[in-house]
């Protein structure tokens, strides 16, 4: 049996409180959040101050750690304003900042003592540049997506600095950092926050074929899953496993915490993973909203196969998101808020924390009010009968 | 202020000496983005521009991951005594540089680094070996002003060439057309995006990645005069995909700009051309909008949000305050439009239908229906 502490991190996105909620209840190791300036996701709900201070009481209540980004590449002006934030942060007893930009580095240290973790949008690519960060104050760097697994453990024990990879999500086509076409064709700064995801719309090429435009997603990139590679992750010591998806469902933040948390927890009781389990988590992880999946470069360069070539779906698949549970006892049923709708007999599944999904059949369903009814609607609250094991903020998904 | 630029053959070597540049920059092209030359090309032309008292500068500007990294070291090492400094931009290849490379250092900032605060830092964490910074062209005429006048060490900017939007180590073109990535070094295509206006962006691939440019050329040679007063010590034109011959009558531009000049060159170049962000920079005027308007105002006050609102039996609220919601409690309800309600709560319950007097946080409290209130509306307290 391993040792738990030898064991990554898992590091969920969180881009507002009740993410945080859901993805610490469902086993994160950490969650990374944004205030409402300095991040990457403008359009994310984020975080008040307020709801910084009362995310990271409930993560620490639960053994978590919140990591807060910095990560944009601040021009003066907004960097004058960092400051009083990142006293802020220290106050309420933030974990780490995440950062890109060298001159928020050198604020951070100035006003804080608050640990320094370096961006993937540092595009940080080798262990040459991990000892210049380190040099610089950075505590952990969180590599670029090009790197390997392979490489990522060279760095680490040539630098000697915390490592952080990406396992899950989307992936920007570019080298984070270095793709600035927001910024000269929409007047949007990518690396503040606006960037317009050129990269995922179709292209008409011109000069490939002397005969005609080829018309092609060829910028767009398939989404990393990275759960066959978690031995490697293991094996060469990486510190962290970071999920992508600040701007994801809370079905995703759920979901993907409990699929790689289940999964290392089952490799430190059992030292391996055995294909039954492995092929039970791509299913969890296939019955949420994704592009194709790749490995992108965890083990081999990524190549012409990793590009999805495809118009984006914007429907969430197969599987959705009914709603959340808003609370669960054998006195009231199980009271859900309601996503999508869903109708007498369907079958839903709510996921447990921990342990396996709970199937149910929707046979009886109440409204607010206890009168029987036969379909709901969005944005409403429903009841069902009571089930043993399920609790508030457990998610329901329902193949509808 | 000295003028800098690459030269991929002796020609343009001479030509560069002809035009009064002082130094040259080379691209061997195991190390640089497009570069041309092989490492004996190099060593021939180091030496040319050497007899000619050129300074070379050989630039290392790809971005490496580690084995790719430690592959390149030893084209690096056979490069550096052709060179009279580096240019890197791969903050790894900086820490090799200072740390192994017995020469002054050029050090790439055009991503990023828009505030001098990270300026400094570079210059810092070089201990000494920076001898130039290469500022990023999105920066405005007033922060150029400020690095130029504030920074330890020269400052270069582009003053005229393309503009890189986008690197990626993946081959993006070859994924479309492998047989002829087979027999060609290079690719490249023009592309046309479907959400914009904006046709015929450059693309290369080569085996350094993809690369993709914006249609329209960088160009300052009409601020240059202004560039020279506020203290910028070098201005980079680059002339790799245009006619080798432009370069002097950009020079002269640059050298005694006159409108009727400028007009000249603009009517035979092959792209049009744009100033960028060097008046102002305002590429964050938008997000604002981006916001979402919903989270204004959650303060202390704000107890929650409204998850069902049945009209004439109900309002559902999602208590999310630490102090809970009392009976005794008035309340203001914002409308996710902007409209705001206020009430004082005549029957409080919890999920199973009881009247209470307080619910607590976390949980789920029923009120009597406001009119005009509905699902999204956020709740604060509105006592006196």
């Amino acid at each position: 049996m391993k040792s738990l502490r030898n064991l990554p991190e898992i590091l969920a996105p969180a881009g507002s409180l009740d993410k945080l909620k859901v993805a610490v209840s469902y086993g994160a190791n950490a969650v990374y959040v944004g205030g409402q300036k300095f991040g990457l996701r403008t359009a994310a709900e984020n975080f008040t101050l307020e709801e910084l201070k009362e995310g990271m009481t409930f993560a620490h209540e639960h053994g978590a750690q919140v990591y807060v980004v910095l990560n944009s590449f601040l021009h003066d002006k907004d960097l004058a304003e960092l400051p009083e934030f990142v006293k802020y942060l220290e106050e309420i007893g933030t974990d780490a900042v995440i950062v890109s930009d060298l001159g928020v580095v050198k604020s951070v240290r100035e006003f804080s003592n608050i640990p320094i973790h370096i961006s993937t949008q540092a595009s940080t690519l080798n262990a040459e540049s991990a000892k210049l960060w380190k040099k610089a104050g950075a505590t952990r760097i969180v590599l670029g997506r090009e790197v390997s697994v392979k490489e990522a453990g060279k760095i680490k024990r040539e630098a000697d600095i915390e490592i952080e990879m990406f396992i899950h999500g989307s992936m920007c086509m570019a080298y984070s950092g270095h793709c600035v076409i927001s910024n000269f064709t929409q007047g949007r700064d990518s690396n503040r926050g606006g960037c317009a995801h050129s990269c995922r719309f179709e292209y008409s090429l011109e000069g490939l074929d002397t005969q005609e435009k080829k018309k092609a997603f060829f910028m767009s990139s398939k989404d990393l899953e990275g759960l066959r590679v978690l031995p490697a992750f293991i094996e060469e010591g990486i510190d962290s496993l970071k999920i992508e998806g600040r701007m994801k469902s809370h079905l995703y933040a759920g979901t993907m915490s409990k699929v790689y948390s289940e999964a290392l927890n089952y490799y430190a009781e059992h030292g391996d993973f055995l294909s039954d389990k492995l092929i039970e988590w791509e299913a969890e992880l296939s019955k949420v909203s994704h592009r194709t999946y790749t490995e992108a470069s965890l083990v081999e360069k990524a190549g012409p196969e990793s590009i999805f070539n495809e118009r984006e779906n914007s429907s969430d698949g197969e599987w959705q998101m009914i709603g959340t549970v808003v609370d669960a006892s054998p006195k009231f049923g199980i009271v859900i808020e309601v996503r999508n709708a869903f109708n007498q007999g369907d079958e839903l599944e709510i996921l447990p924390f921990k342990g396996p999904i709970v199937k149910i059949k929707a046979n009886e369903i109440m409204d607010i009010t206890m009168k029987a009814i036969q379909r709901t609607r969005p944005t409403t609250l429903v009841r069902l009968p009571y089930v043993e094991g399920i609790t508030k903020m457990n998610l329901v998904r329902g193949k509808l | 202020m000295k003028l800098t630029s690459y030269a991929r053959s002796f020609h343009e070597i001479s030509v560069l000496k002809d035009q009064g540049f002082e130094e040259v920059i080379l691209e061997p092209k195991s190390l640089s983005r497009f570069g041309k030359l092989s490492n004996s090309e190099v060593e021939s032309f180091s030496k040319r521009a050497r007899e000619l008292n050129l300074r070379v500068l050989i630039e290392w500007d790809i971005l490496m991951t580690e084995d790719v990294f430690a592959a390149k070291i030893p084209d690096v090492k056979a490069n550096l005594s052709c060179a009279d400094a580096l240019r890197v931009q791969d903050p790894g290849a900086l820490h090799w540089a200072i740390e192994h490379a017995n020469l002054p250092v050029q050090f790439i900032a055009e991503n990023g680094n828009h505030n001098l605060k990270a300026l400094e830092g570079w210059i810092e964490l070089s201990q000494g070996k920076l001898e130039r910074i290469i500022l990023s062209i999105e920066l405005s005429r007033t922060a150029i002003e400020e690095y130029v006048t504030k920074l330890s060490v020269p400052c270069e900017l582009l003053g005229f060439g393309r503009i890189l939007l986008f690197y990626t180590p993946r081959p993006l073109l070859s994924a479309l057309t492998p047989e002829k990535m087979a027999v060609n070094e290079e690719l490249a295509a023009l592309g046309e995006s479907e959400e914009s206006p904006h046709k015929g962006f450059p693309i290369v691939e080569n085996q350094h990645g993809t690369f993709m440019f914006h249609i329209k050329e960088f160009c300052l040679v009409d601020y240059a005069a202004e560039l020279s007063k506020l203290g910028l010590s070098f201005f980079r034109i680059d002339q790799r995909w245009e006619n080798p011959n432009r370069l002097t009558e950009v020079v002269s531009l640059v050298r005694d700009f006159s409108q009727e000049g400028f007009e000249s060159l603009k009517n035979v170049y092959s792209q049009d051309l744009m100033r960028g962000f060097y008046l102002v920079n305002k590429t964050d005027v938008l997000f604002p909008k981006l916001k979402n308007s919903r989270l204004q105002g959650r303060d202390a006050n704000y107890i929650g949000e409204i998850i069902e609102a049945e009209k004439g039996s109900h309002l559902a609220i999602m208590i999310k305050n630490p102090k809970g919601l009392s009976s005794t409690d008035q309340l203001k309800i914002l409308h996710p439009k902007g409209e705001i309600f206020e009430a004082k709560i005549y029957s409080l319950r919890n999920l199973a239908l009881e009247e209470v007097t307080h619910i607590p946080q976390g949980q789920v409290a029923l009120i009597q229906f406001v009119g005009g209130v509905w699902v999204k509306s956020q709740v604060f307290f509105n006592n006196v």
